[in-house]
């Protein structure tokens, strides 16, 4: 798109409030560092104190030590308290209700200029940094997640013995699953959403900087809770920890619950500051139909987890107070009721799935064309297919509820709904049918991915059309059919495809162009592979094999054994990947500011991206489709319809 | 030649001058990738339909359908792959030219950009329109079909309403199912309150369970009939099926319920009418008629 | 290049104040419909349970229910205190910068008013809160609630010290709106826990099974 050129703001030229010590205040001392000390020193000190103070004796439904339970949660919560007021985090808050406002200096030694590499250790607002910052996150997750997948494979593998102890084979199958929600979660929206949203809007930061450094060390906090549960006896109920059964889990099941709490915050925090970006910072003249489709696809995603999430954080919430406070909202025993838990958890359970597909299925969109050199096919129906999934996606979380025997007549209502969202989920496949369509593909790794990412989306949603169905789900709900469905929809179509758009963003987040040769075998040995292991875990499904066992009957083994092969396999190839991303980030050749010839306004700036990302600000013309040239076929229908035409008729 | 004054600017054509509608199909049907991908498309929607029976193949290696329900479920499994069989194969046609056609291009690989000579087509009515519509009357169609269908075996398994309410020719065995952690008890209040943990059923009668648990939530699945309803704490929850097949067949518990979720099985045994009666009354009930 | 420095500009980027603030007040708004749904789940909570009656433990033990102006009163301490801060908004808007002060610091005072009633009406319950579903739900609207004060009593405080500071001023005055529109918020919040807690009690499903068995 054509840009023109704008003068920035004479910062230096507004009256800056007094400057409280040297620019930067608290947080010149701040640091990852200092924050993990303060977290740990202030969880120690509150068991050492907690555990004179708690009351021995009180007993919960199921007969645990309530105030065991309480100290451990005050532990946890102090660990982030500590690590939030190590790193820094309260410094805004406190300097904002004493009146000691930020001033310029301040605003810029918080986004990291003149740090160097430390600023990505440090409370850093800049959202370049924070994108960065996302991206490790994300990869240290899915590494954590893709482990246990292993061991939990080799556990479904070894279909002679038991590897693992029942109790220990769940809790890992249940913070598998967790991790990789959440690291799915943040993929996109995280690394991508963070730092090439507002280049991409022609913005020089986020909306809200400091809040997007805390929403990523809120999730930091949040993840030592998590994974600790593993030592603490884990959460021996899967990632949805349905009550009551999560009562009956050891304390670990607290670190999970801490964790979603604290994420929850984490992602709100995102969602506001990712919403108002993209509402009130666009570049002048890019209107509503000139808004790149990423940018409309992160924004359906972050209003979803917006509304929804909530919705699991008190799930949490209230599971965590019958532990502790011995309510009794899903103790039936006491008047709770288990379907309350299955309701509040779904109501977010379900347009979860789309935040994590949507972000990816956006950013394939958003890179065919460059890579067909075509324009977007049917902006129109784009938008449409977001907008449709957003909304329809609050009205069919029941369809995960199907077989609870909470409400038969449910069954009615939300097999329409959820046959519903195929429509506008099917504008968006038609987005991306019609853009390939006569469009000449240039076989880079991030347009390879589109063709990986449609073929799974294709299974995925043959499979989902058969579970959709209220009677086809009565002998596939809690078998691995779902399980194999589940991973096609947001492995094969989600993380495959955030490796598309991680590969195609590369070289503007690093500087560096990714070894495709190296990158491309890790990813299609793992695609391979992938349709190995979950092929193979539908059979086992349809044989009848139950989710979230570690030993089952022999008719499952022929389908168990090729499931774990795979699964090898496609560690292998995620290994090799993640050393291309390593290798090319530390040593790849420099890349040029635009290596694939783009349009969209990230690209028009250059690598590595300076701090206040635009030297002028740009302003905008067009949408930044206008690629290709005029259709051949175009000129031949006007010749032979002129050809029938009397002399004379206008042109067309 | 024509009489009337040509207009200068654009302007809808008159009718005269229109070209016949044939006109257009046959010019598109003249472009090469039109035809490939009409045959791709041939080809791909008959490659995909018979993985029906393969997933019906699978289903039953264990002895299904063994009931009216489990049949209904195998044939929406089998309508439903035939249904969605064109839409896939329009996306695995697409792709594969794309990837190997020549028509419109072909792929190309290297380190610059490549040269810009895809027709910037923006949007394409007829195409749009003629998707919406397919996904839609496919998405209609399974509606519809599944509300049927749910319909029919909520009745046909005696949905929520009670047995004492129920209008039918042969009265239905009521069975008491409880989960605890990890193992079924059924018990036949019918038969003098007789437990067991193993469920044994007559042949082509109609069975009512009542299902609920003790502890977590479990969920009662008997494989090759096709029916399953979570074991509630707290609650009751109910679902009916008529067995058509003898044999011996897999209860396992589809949720996730502790320790031993795994090994928390049993089985369902269909047998004759005699053969129900001999073991109630070994078991110590009474004949049920 | 604009030399216009009426319109005041923000220290740290530049920008006109104006626009700062319109981007704050719609991240307000989406603050305000994430804490929605939180609300929203508590009282969905409280709505189910009550038509459960699960196993007969809605009810707590002697039908001991909570009084109902407790929670009124609270709602309306916190719906003075936010009257009293949009008052005073209006003043600084015409000038009286000191109506603001003076209406911060009161509204402040009533805020820690109403959150030690709360937090006297949750230690004073005729039920604990292991009492049953009814318990449990109420407890937790009420916790809800106190941590909804705590909040504004430190917002209310920083509105206060900052006008005191000339922080907050006629032209500028958009962060005391954006408090002010929280505090609406809450005031609807707890209005509406109020409005279940104090209706809704004894639970209209008397014919439900009861634990472990197949009645009813």
């Amino acid at each position: 798109m054509s840009v023109m050129t704008r003068d920035i703001h004479e910062q230096a030229a507004v009256p800056q409030p007094t400057q409280h010590g040297k620019p930067g205040g608290f947080l010149r001392h701040t640091n990852i560092f200092t924050g993990v000390i303060t977290g740990l020193v202030l969880a120690i000190i509150t068991y050492a104190i907690g555990s004179k103070l708690v009351p021995w004796g009180t007993q919960n439904a199921t007969f645990q030590q309530v105030g065991y339970q309480a100290l451990i949660a005050a532990t946890y919560v102090a660990w982030v308290i500590g690590f939030m007021a190590g790193i820094g985090a309260f410094a805004g808050p406190i300097r904002w209700v004493l009146g000691h406002d930020l001033t310029h200096a301040d605003a810029e030694y918080m986004a990291g200029k003149g740090q160097g590499k430390f600023r990505y250790w440090k409370y850093t607002t800049d959202h370049k940094v924070v994108g960065i910052q996302y991206l490790i996150m994300t990869l240290v997750l899915f590494g954590l997640g893709g482990f246990l997948a292993m061991l939990i494979r080799t556990e479904l593998g070894i279909t002679w013995a038991e590897v693992f102890t029942p109790n220990f084979y769940n809790s890992m199958i249940g913070t598998h699953g967790i991790v990789m929600i959440i690291a799915m979660i943040i993929v996109i929206s995280g690394p991508l959403g963070n730092f090439i949203m507002p280049l991409m809007i022609g913005a020089r930061d986020m909306a809200f900087p400091r809040l997007n450094a805390l929403s990523f060390w809120l999730l930091f906090a949040a993840v030592p809770p998590l994974v600790s549960n593993l030592l603490l006896g884990g959460i021996r109920d899967g990632w949805t920890v349905y009550e009551p059964l999560g009562s009956q889990s050891p304390v670990g099941m607290i670190g999970y619950q801490i964790c979603i709490i604290v994420f929850a915050f984490s992602t709100g925090i995102a969602s506001v500051n990712l919403i108002t970006t993209a509402f009130t910072m666009r570049a002048r003249g890019m209107s509503w139909n000139r808004v790149p489709i990423f940018v409309v696809g992160i924004l359906s995603a972050a209003i979803m987890g917006l509304v929804w999430f909530p919705m699991f954080q008190y799930s949490q919430i209230l599971a965590l107070s019958d532990r502790m406070l011995a309510t009794s909202f899903f103790n039936p025993l006491m008047g709770g009721s288990v379907w309350l838990y299955e309701n509040l958890f779904w109501l977010l359970g379900h347009p979860e799935v789309y935040v994590v597909i949507i972000p990816g299925t956006a950013a394939l969109i958003e890179l065919m064309t460059v890579f067909l050199r075509k324009p977007l096919f049917s902006y129109k129906m784009a938008i449409a297919g977001f907008v449709g999934v957003t909304g329809i996606s609050s009205i069919v979380w029941v369809h995960h509820m199907y077989m609870t025997g909470w409400a038969p007549s449910a069954g009615y209502p939300f097999m329409l709904s959820t046959e519903l969202i195929s429509i506008p989920f099917g504008f968006l496949v038609l987005v991306m049918l019609g853009t390939m369509w006569r469009g000449k593909p240039w076989t880079r790794l991030p347009m390879m991915a589109v063709y990986a990412v449609i073929w799974n989306k294709i299974i995925g949603g043959i499979t989902g059309v058969y579970l959709s169905d209220v009677p086809v789900d009565q002998y596939m709900h809690g078998s691995m059919f779902v399980v194999a469905h589940f991973h096609f929809m947001l492995m094969g179509a989600g993380l495959f495809a955030a490796i598309g758009a991680i590969a195609y963003w590369f070289p503007k987040m690093t500087g560096r162009m990714l070894n495709e040769r190296i990158a491309s075998i890790g990813f299609w040995v793992a695609f391979f592979a992938f349709q190995l292991t979950f092929m193979s875990m539908f059979v086992a499904g349809l044989q009848g094999m139950p989710r979230r066992v570690l030993q089952f009957d022999n008719a499952f083994n022929v389908s168990n054994w090729l499931s774990t092969i795979g699964a090898y396999c496609i560690g292998i190839g995620m290994v090799i990947f993640l050393f291309a991303v390593i290798t090319s980030w530390r040593n790849g050749k420099p890349a040029p500011a635009n290596p694939w010839g783009a349009k969209t306004l990230e690209w028009q700036t250059s690598t590595p991206v300076p701090l206040e990302n635009f030297p002028v600000l740009p302003v905008v013309t067009s949408d930044p489709y206008g690629y290709g040239v005029p259709d051949p076929y175009d000129s031949v229908e006007k010749k032979m319809a002129e050809a029938d035409q009397p002399v004379g008729a206008g042109a067309r | 030649m024509s009489l009337t004054n040509a207009p200068e600017v654009d302007q809808p054509e008159e009718p005269t001058n229109r070209p016949a509608p044939s006109y257009r199909i046959r010019e598109w049907l003249s472009r090469p990738y039109a035809r490939h991908f009409l045959v791709l498309f041939i080809i791909f929607t008959v490659v995909i339909m018979p993985a029906a029976w393969l997933v019906l193949h699978f289903m039953n290696q264990s002895g299904a359908p063994a009931s009216a329900i489990m049949t209904d479920i195998e044939t929406t499994i089998f309508v439903f792959t035939f249904v969605s069989a064109p839409l896939m194969a329009v996306a695995l046609a697409i792709l594969m030219y794309s990837l190997l056609g020549r028509d419109w291009g072909g792929r190309v690989h290297g380190e610059e950009p490549p040269m810009q000579e895809s027709p910037a087509i923006r949007t394409n009515s007829l195409g749009v329109i003629l998707w919406i519509t397919a996904t839609s009357l496919l998405a209609g169609f399974l509606v519809i079909w599944g509300l049927v269908e749910l319909a029919s075996i909520t009745a046909g398994s005696y949905g929520s309403v009670p047995t004492n309410q129920q209008p039918s020719a042969v009265k239905p065995i009521d069975i008491n199912v409880t989960g605890a952690q990890w193992v079924w008890n059924f018990q036949y209040p019918d038969q003098q309150g007789l437990q067991s943990d193993t469920l044994v059923v007559p042949n082509n009668t109609p069975l009512y369970f009542n299902v609920t648990s003790v502890d977590v939530i479990h969920s009662f699945w008997v494989v090759e009939l096709g029916i399953k309803i979570d074991a509630n704490p707290g609650a009751v929850t109910n679902i009916g099926v008529t067995p058509n097949k003898l044999g011996t067949f897999n209860i396992r518990c589809a949720e996730l319920c502790g320790m031993h979720h795994a090994y928390m099985q049993t089985k369902i045994q269909v047998v004759s009418q005699a053969d129900f009666d001999n073991w109630v009354r070994v078991m110590g009930g009474a004949k049920t008629s | 290049m604009s030399a216009a420095v009426e319109s005041p500009r923000s220290a740290t980027t530049g920008e006109p104040v104006a626009t700062v603030a319109r981007r704050n007040r719609l991240g307000i708004w989406l603050c305000i419909i994430s804490d929605a749904t939180g609300t929203v789940a508590l009282l969905i909570s409280y709505v189910y349970l009550w038509s459960l009656n699960v196993n007969n433990q809605w009810a707590p033990p002697k039908n001991a229910f909570a009084d109902w102006w407790p929670f009124w009163a609270i709602v309306a301490g916190i719906v003075m205190s936010t009257a009293l801060i949009w008052w005073g908004i209006a003043g600084i808007a015409k000038g009286h910068k000191g109506r603001l002060a003076g209406a911060a610091v009161l509204a402040s005072l009533i805020l820690i008013a109403t959150l030690v009633g709360q937090i006297v009406q949750l230690s004073t319950f005729p039920f604990g809160p292991s009492d049953g579903a009814y318990a449990s739900a109420t407890f937790w609207l009420c916790l809800a609630t106190a941590f909804h004060l705590s909040l504004l009593g430190l917002l209310v405080l920083a509105i206060s010290l900052r006008t005191a500071k000339g922080l907050i001023t006629t032209d500028n005055h958009s962060h005391a709106r954006l408090v002010a529109m929280y505090m609406t918020w809450v005031c609807i919040s707890a209005a509406l826990g109020a409005l279940v807690a104090t209706t809704m009690l004894a639970s209209p499903n008397t014919q439900m099974p009861l634990f472990g068995t197949f009645t009813g």
